[in-house]
């Protein structure tokens, strides 16, 4: 019952907020509508208010940036945007009209893109050939060089630096997002919708994405940035709306805002941000590596090679940190360190004793838990009931299983245990493990994996698609693990995220390590060297 | 959806008339009156047919179909109840016994269903069943065929006349008795007019898939048989000879438009006499459990000959059926040689109606048909 | 203020039943309507049936003998389900299940007990060998399922056609195309009923429970909602694969068994009677769950006894097929429709 009335008050707040000042564009003449204003959104879902009246005015001319917790509302709102969902109450004006985007046609036709985490190409077709896919001007029998002549002239425009002729399967990511933006913005899009857009990019990629992004506003269109990083967000953004439990709680201007308050806002209470883990005093890093990884090469899935000749020490009461972009062999060697995937060379040594490689279930009986990078794909079993997923790890074994059987009620009983450890509030243990949001799911996995890692926990990504407060939980829970005298392999994109937990950091480059720095040594430009190709290495051995 | 090996239905042997209840009945009722139909007023006659295939097959059961047609007529009051396409499988228990709780006083199942069909009969005496093609009598189950042979045998004999190779072609369903005699017959009247002439049989495994037929016939033209016949529902092979401007014969009905130039004759069978006179005894109260093989001219016969077929070969042929009708010409004597050269039939004896209806061996010539 | 449909993620379980059961009751109107458009009185025609498939013991027992095979095919179905497969061959291990079950029955003398038992044996075994090849085809070099067991269906039909007319026919008069009858015959339960009936629901129990309450079953139901978390968890995918897809084929066998010993009792072309395919329908109605396919099942059988019932009194089989169709369809958009729920629309605040 108070919602309208927030949502009002905010209203004449941000309403005040913007009309004088619109993001450093002075050029703007007093009265320009918004390119973008959402009134009042309200979008549910059963027992979900995903949106509940969020007003929101994107300038022309304008980054706006759309921050917020996993739940907030923020993929809801741009849903609405781009004519996927229909809102149930509200309106969407776009240069001053009221429009209907009843379908994601409308939307385009309307000229609002959106660029997703998880781009719509087709691997196999060419760069041309995706940014022609579906549109109406693609011509109608058009050789592949036309279509090639016709993409370039489209990137020289938008200054996207695209190959036409090459296969989008064999593009970085970096380079097939640019495609997909190209393919946006040729069909005339005037506002640009990013979805996490630098999950994937090295530092580098990122600066020229934000070069893009800078240019694209600079003919007076608008672009809506939706991010979980703080830094990045005050860094290119104009204006930054935060959303908290599908309202809109506030939107700063860029300028000034610091991220300790922008995390307060999305949270709700002020946190501690980027806090130094540090090692419990006087914890012993084990003398003997626990896993002893001597000349490993592995196959990836296609077969080919995707690691060649990786030699790792992890040593127990130290954190392994793994840095690298993302596809350079980050995926086969937090599998081959699991038992999931066969070496084709080396050997593997866990508490000195040879180890069979390709063996998970060994592996696992050894005391190496496995936070996996991509969980619905290999952590969670997702049309399954939470309790089946709960049990994963340990159905092989008492109360839940021996004898050959499975016992319901004792994997009930397991199962409610790790939720309430993981502090995760399951309404119906028999639900499909889909239905948890992707926070709940990450948090069931890391405790799950927690209670078999004996040994070992090999995390990978474990903060990738988190909100602040999981993030907090779970590094939390990795710091824990590591002042229990545990070995901790920790994959992450996030390089702050590295220099902060770990005591060493490893990077991967086309599946070699390019070097193991001591935390203490490495820096921001450093690994950013390394993790484009070249070589350091001042010291392998554990602090 | 209709099973691809139906087997059961049609044809077998048999000629005379009711080789003789008194000989087929179990011992056990031999002598005795069976078990008793009182007669049944018309109005509250309720006669049912199940058939293997559709109605509109233009062939086996469109035949039977005819029959009850003149059911229908002869008894107007009377109810009939069909069921088509009844597959061989326990289906056919099921769909006799609504006959049966449908309250039916006389059922034809028009193919074989052996034990799916006897399964019904033991748990309803009071009904009276009657099985074509069947294979024993019980108190209240009869069974009726064809003595086709005889037709097939007189055709045979324009075949020999007619094929300039000598090579005879034959598209059969499975090796069951009615193909046995149906080849070994066709072959035995092509060889009394040309003694070397031979038989390729090519089996289907169907009574109706027309694409299987017409490959069998174009593999037997392929081969170099130049008069096909067979014992299909459709007229597959008749359009291939048409083609290859080669001979054909057909079996159940007149096919003559498929293949005006190649059609020779066929094995026409006719149930409208039998069906009428079998629901007019059951009426009155008079029908008994008894087998019998309608015989040539009265229920099956030769076709009008093809309008391609010499005056000289029609008259040859038909003067081989006139001795079967009159004077009780029986070709199916010794010495009968089966084709692996050993003497079934010693010479001085012939092949009773139940020989022939049984005949499960092919003769020396017919080669392709199972053991 | 107005109303809207919603969608939830996953139906309730009372919606979902709900939803099944008007299902089938639009089906059985639509098809009222068409038989009242074409002369006939469809509710009286409801009626007899009512009065012959339940009415009676013969009809109960009718509907018996259908459930029996169709519980059997449908379990064997609905296990590959679990395991993320299809076995589409069921049709095929059917009829090879018969055929060894005729083999030991016509070629082996013993006691009946032991003889049952040896041919149930012999059933299953050949059931799993027909599964065999596309198991290990599946398993290690990842060549579709659905293709290769589809594709024995048709040699198992060829070499059954074979041996009922070549080698094994019956040479006394007895049957046309079909192996004399096989002696020893499952214990008879009712009047035409048989033992088959309380077999089949003891396997279906049995193959819920071990999904259920055992490791192996637990271990098959994350192969098969994803493969990547059972490689994670160390579950052996490969011989899960193969150990579910032979018992598919086992049991399937087995339906061939009981159908020829205590149905058919011949062994000939269309022993198999389209069970292994029904059972695909009886399997993906029931969900993939073997104890739905206990009710799905008898659906099944009763909208088989329906089709000849209705025949018999002058309703066209392809007719009766039609309805079927039309329940199959109306209870797809019911378990779609169970997934939306009415909402009162809140006032618009614009």
């Amino acid at each position: 019952m108070s919602a309208p009335a927030l949502a009002r008050t905010e209203r004449v707040e941000t309403g005040a907020e913007v009309v004088p000042e619109t993001g450093g564009r002075s050029d703007l003449p007093p009265g320009t509508p918004p390119l973008v204003a959402l009134q009042g959104i309200t979008k549910t879902f059963p027992g979900i208010v995903a949106n509940d009246g969020v007003d929101l005015d994107v300038m022309p001319g304008e980054i706006h940036a759309l921050l917020g917790e996993n739940g907030a509302g923020k993929s809801t709102l741009m849903n609405v945007l781009t004519g996927i969902y229909r809102q149930d109450a509200g309106r969407i004006i776009l240069d001053g009209y009221a429009r209907d985007l009843s379908s994601p046609q409308a939307a385009i036709a309307a000229g609002i893109g959106m660029v997703h985490q998880h781009f719509k190409l087709v691997p196999a077709f060419t760069v041309a050939e995706n940014v022609h896919l579906g549109w109406e001007e693609t011509p109608w029998r058009a050789s592949a060089s036309v279509l090639e002549a016709r993409t370039r002239a489209l990137a020289e425009r938008f200054s996207l630096k695209v190959r036409p002729d090459a296969r989008v399967g064999d593009l970085s990511a970096g380079e097939q997002q640019r495609v997909e933006i190209l393919r946006v913005l040729a069909r005339a899009a005037r506002i640009l919708i990013l979805d996490e857009p630098t999950a994937v990019l090295t530092p580098q990629e990122a600066q020229d994405l934000f070069r893009a992004l800078r240019a694209f506003r600079a003919n007076g269109n608008a672009v809506i940035f939706i991010s979980h990083k703080l830094d990045e967000v005050i860094a290119i953004a104009d204006r930054i709306s935060v959303l908290r439990g599908g309202r809109k709680i506030a939107t700063r201007e860029a300028a000034g805002a610091t991220e300790r308050g922008l995390a307060a806002l999305m949270v709700g209470h002020e946190i501690t941000l980027r806090k130094v883990r540090p090692r419990r005093p006087g914890l012993p890093v084990s003398p003997e590596p626990v896993v002893a990884m001597e000349g490993i090469s592995a196959l990836d899935d296609r077969g080919l090679p995707a690691l060649h000749d990786i030699s790792l020490r992890l040593h127990g009461g130290e954190i392994l940190g793994i840095a690298g972009v993302a596809g350079n062999g980050q995926r086969e060697l937090s599998q081959v360190v699991t038992g999931m995937r066969p070496i084709t060379a080396g050997v593997i040594r866990i508490d000195g004793r040879l180890a069979k490689p390709g063996d998970a279930a060994g592996f696992a009986g050894r005391g190496i838990g496995h936070i996996p990078e991509d969980r619905l794909r290999a952590g969670l079993a997702p049309s399954l009931s939470i309790t089946d997923n709960a049990v994963l790890r340990e159905y092989g074994g008492p109360p839940v299983g021996g004898f050959g059987l499975f016992r319901p009620w004792a994997a009930g009983r397991l199962a409610r245990a790790i939720a309430a450890a993981a502090e995760v509030a399951v309404p119906s243990f028999e639900m499909p493990a889909r239905n948890l949001s992707g926070g709940n799911q990450q948090r069931l996995v890391a405790r799950r994996e927690t209670r078999i890692a004996e040994r070992v926990l090999v995390a990978a990504y474990p903060s990738r698609g988190l909100d602040v407060g999981a993030i907090e939980t779970l590094l939390a829970l990795i710091a824990r693990l590591r002042d229990e005298g545990k070995a901790v392999l920790l994959f992450s994109e996030e390089l702050s995220e590295l220099i902060e937990l770990s005591d060493r950091i490893a990077v991967l480059f086309n599946g070699r390590i390019m070097g193991t720095l001591p935390t203490a040594e490495a820096d921001v430009e450093t690994l950013g060297l390394m993790m484009g190709g070249q070589r350091q290495d001042r010291s392998g051995r554990a602090p | 959806m209709k099973s691809a090996l139906s087997i059961d239905r049609r044809r077998l042997l048999g000629l005379g008339t009711a080789a003789g209840a008194g000989l087929l009945l179990p011992p056990s009722l031999r002598g005795a009156q069976a078990a008793s139909f009182p007669a049944v007023a018309e109005k509250d006659a309720v006669i049912a047919f199940g058939h293997v295939g559709p109605v509109n097959d233009e062939g086996w059961t469109w035949s039977h179909d005819q029959g009850m047609k003149a059911v229908q007529a002869a008894f107007p009051k009377a109810k009939t109840l069909f069921v088509e396409s009844i597959p061989y499988s326990a289906d056919a228990t099921r769909t006799f016994r609504q006959f049966a709780t449908q309250k039916a006083n006389l059922i034809f199942a028009t193919s074989q269903y052996g034990d799916f069909y006897k399964d019904v009969t033991k748990r309803n005496r009071g009904i009276a069943f009657m099985e074509c093609n069947g294979s024993s009598l019980e108190e209240n189950l009869g069974w009726y065929y064809f003595a086709h042979w005889y037709p097939t045998y007189v055709i045979g004999v324009a075949a020999g006349l007619m094929s300039k190779t000598g090579k005879l072609g034959y598209v059969a369903s499975f090796p069951v008795t009615s193909c046995y005699a149906s080849t070994n017959a066709f072959l035995m009247g092509a060889r009394s007019v040309k003694p070397e002439a031979t038989l390729q049989v090519v089996t289907i495994n169907s009574w109706f898939d027309p694409q299987a037929a017409t490959q069998a016939g174009v593999a037997l033209a392929n081969n170099g048989c130049d008069f096909l016949f067979g014992i299909m529902d459709e007229a597959g092979y008749l359009q291939i000879a048409e083609q290859r401007g080669i001979k054909a014969a057909m079996w159940n009905t007149d096919m003559r438009r498929f293949g005006p130039k190649a059609y020779v004759s066929s094995v026409v069978i006719d149930l409208k006499a039998y069906y009428v006179d079998q629901v007019a005894k059951r009426l009155a109260g008079t029908w008994e459990p008894k087998a019998t093989i309608l015989p040539l001219g009265k229920g099956v016969d030769r076709d009008v000959w093809g309008e391609t077929v010499p005056e000289a070969v029609a008259k040859q042929a038909d003067a081989v059926r006139e001795k079967m009708l009159s004077g009780g010409f029986n070709p199916f004597a010794g010495e009968i040689r089966d084709n692996k050269g050993k003497v079934r039939v010693p010479a001085g004896q012939t092949m009773s109606e139940m020989d022939l209806y049984k005949w499960d061996w092919s003769i020396e010539g017919v080669a392709g048909l199972g053991a | 203020m107005g109303w809207r449909l919603q969608r939830t993620p996953s139906a309730h379980r009372a919606a979902a039943l709900t939803g099944r059961i008007l299902a089938i009751l639009a089906a059985l109107a639509c098809a009222g309507i068409v038989l009242a458009m074409t002369g006939r009185a469809p509710i009286a025609m409801g009626a007899d049936f009512w009065d012959t498939a339940t009415g009676s013991t013969a009809g109960l027992e009718d509907v018996g003998l259908l459930v029996t095979p169709l519980i059997l095919t449908g379990i064997a179905v609905a296990l590959t389900t679990r395991i993320g497969l299809w076995n589409i061959g069921g049709e095929g291990q059917f009829g090879i299940g018969a055929l060894a079950a005729a083999a030991v029955g016509l070629h082996l003398d013993g006691p009946e007990p032991v003889m049952l038992l040896a041919m149930a044996a012999a059933a299953a075994v050949a059931g799993a060998l027909w599964i065999l090849v596309p198991t290990i085809a599946r398993a290690y070099a990842g060549v579709n399922e659905l293709i290769t067991t589809l594709l024995l269906n048709f040699v198992a039909a060829l070499l059954i056609a074979w041996v009922a007319t070549g080698p094994w026919r019956d040479r006394t008069g007895g049957a046309l195309a079909a192996t004399l009858r096989v002696p020893y015959e499952m214990p008879p339960l009712g009047e035409a009923g048989h033992w088959g009936l309380p077999i089949a629901v003891a396997v279906a129990v049995v193959a819920a429970a071990a999904l259920t309450f055992t490791r192996f079953g637990y271990e098959t139901r994350v192969a098969g909602a994803n493969p990547g978390a059972a490689v994670y968890a160390g579950i052996p995918v490969r011989a899960r694969i193969v150990a579910v897809m032979l018992l598919s084929g086992a049991v399937a066998g087995m339906a061939g068994m009981i159908e020829l010993a205590g149905t058919a009792h011949r062994l000939q072309g269309g022993i198999s009677n389209n069970y292994g395919y029904l059972g695909i329908m009886v399997a993906v109605l029931a969900r993939g769950s073997c104890l739905a396919v206990l009710a799905t099942a008898a659906l099944m059988a009763t909208l088989l006894n329906a089709g000849i019932i209705l025949s018999a009194q002058g309703l066209n089989t392809s007719a009766v097929l039609a309805v079927t169709g039309l329940i199959l369809f109306f209870t797809a958009i019911g378990d779609e429709l169970a997934h939306y729920k009415l909402v009162r629309r809140p006032a618009p605040t614009g």
